[in-house]
């Protein structure tokens, strides 16, 4: 018997290397036993050398994706600074071009509310705002596309001028901000009459020749009035402010700030169309009266 | 001595595949760095130190995968007893060879643990054969990174080798 053993000796290690795991697997696999304290000792020691190598392999993972793997960043953050360049250029451009393309959106609505007159639209392409009141703009429109002078000039929000001199292809347009510039306005609320008056600021005109007995506040709108045969009435000219009203004298004072920022104005509109104002008439003189 | 150490070499191979595996492919994929070193004890260990360190290198897998305890000591074994056979049957030569042994010996592994599992545990939480791609990815996987194994097997037999003084000496 000890002989047999003896001479199956490793194949008897093998069957039991195999039968004793299998019958442990048997034994437990329905429920799971709890980790032996050998098992506990035995993952206690390789604890800190799984600890060691995972330090070590991530120590070279890191150092290859630290070091080596960058070796092209230099070029790539370079690469990517003159794109990120280039992008910034071509934003800015479209903010640029969506700020222009808002601003003759505003123009065309404003000149498709008023079919009956015709427009010309120009783009300044020159400016002339001197601190002794020269206040003109140059456009690159001229006799040759119909304008003409004394032309109003305006863009959506309200007046900027009116036309002081043409050439074929470009005309200088006196802005209502201008010293020689005059213009007779409404108040809006009250129908009142006067006149704006450029003072040579791009910030601030005049309000004359308003009468003392007129109902005027800070805060109203003047318009157009269209008695000065150059602007059709009702176009938005600016707000009343400042206003002083002295206990003696025909008129009251005041100064009006424009509706338009004739310093930020870009494209306009021309009207080309020869209006004449109703009221501009007396009203005996109006077409259909009786004498 | 010897299967001590191939089992302490085991111990360092499965931190080092976890390590790995951690960084590369995020669990996607596996490898069994672990059926490379139970098939070169099968193709190179004896009986019993080869089948010993079998049984340490599956004891080894069962604590690091928390498998069923004796399921992967016992595949192990069987493992190595069919590498055994195999090298006894065909003659393994070369890198390419002892890869090929080594992938089926990590599919027999898998295939193995997916039988016994499917045997002992509830129907609903049974493994399918949706396991299968992975097996068979992680048999290649293995088969790729084998010659490495060897390598490292071999080295650490040629410490435990001593050359046996001739007549003349």
């Amino acid at each position: 018997m000890f002989a047999l053993l003896k001479r199956y000796r490793e194949l008897i290690l093998v069957a039991v290397l195999l039968l004793v795991p299998l019958g442990v697997f048997f034994a437990h696999a329905k429920q799971p036993s709890e980790r032996t304290r050998l098992d506990r000792v035995v993952l206690w020691i390789t604890y800190p050398v799984q600890r060691v190598v995972a330090w070590g392999v991530t120590g070279v993972l890191d150092g290859w994706r630290g070091y080596v793997a960058l070796r092209h960043a230099q070029e790539r953050a370079a690469d990517l600074s003159r794109q990120v360049n280039l992008l910034q250029m071509e934003k800015q451009q479209l903010v640029s071009e969506r700020a222009e393309a808002e601003r003759i959106r505003k123009l065309l609505a404003f000149a498709q509310a008023t079919p009956e007159r015709t427009y010309v639209g120009g783009r300044v392409i020159g400016v002339r705002l001197g601190t002794a009141g020269l206040q003109i703009v140059t456009l690159d429109r001229g006799a040759a596309d119909g304008v003409d002078r004394a032309m109003p000039a305006v863009v959506a929000e309200g007046v900027v001028g009116r036309v002081h001199s043409v050439t074929d292809h470009t005309a200088d347009v006196l802005l209502l901000t201008d010293r020689n510039s005059s213009i007779a306005v409404r108040v809006d609320r009250t129908r009142a009459r006067a006149n704006v008056r450029g003072t040579g600021k791009p910030d601030g005109c005049k309000l004359d020749y308003a009468l003392r007995t007129e109902d005027m506040i800070e805060g109203d709108q003047v318009v157009t009035s269209g008695t000065d045969g150059v602007f059709p009435p009702g176009l938005p000219v600016g707000r009343v402010t400042h206003l002083q009203r002295s206990a003696n004298g025909l008129f009251q004072e005041a100064q009006v700030i424009p509706a338009v920022d004739v310093t930020r104005v870009e494209e306009l509109l021309v009207i080309t169309s020869a209006e004449r104002a109703v009221e501009a008439q007396p009203s005996a003189y109006a077409p259909g009266s009786q004498r | 001595m010897k299967p001590l150490a191939h089992v302490v070499f085991a111990l360092l191979l499965a931190g080092l595949q976890a390590a790995v595996l951690r960084w590369v492919g995020g669990g996607a994929f596996s490898v069994s760095l672990l059926a490379a070193c139970i098939v070169y004890l099968g193709l190179q260990g004896g009986n019993v130190d080869g089948s010993v360190a079998s049984a340490g290198v599956g004891y080894v897998l069962d604590l690091m995968t928390g498998s069923p305890k004796g399921l992967m000591t016992f595949l192990a074994v069987a493992v190595f007893v069919l590498a055994r056979g195999a090298g006894a049957a065909v003659d393994v030569r070369g890198r390419a060879g002892f890869a090929a042994l080594s992938g089926l010996g990590a599919l027999t592994l898998s295939l193995g643990a997916l039988l016994l599992t499917r045997l002992t545990s509830a129907p609903e939480v049974q493994p399918g054969a949706a396991l299968l791609p992975r097996m068979l990815l992680e048999a290649l996987l293995t088969a790729a990174a084998a010659p490495l194994v060897a390598a490292g097997m071999r080295r650490i037999d040629g410490l435990f080798h001593r050359e046996e003084p001739g007549l003349l000496r």
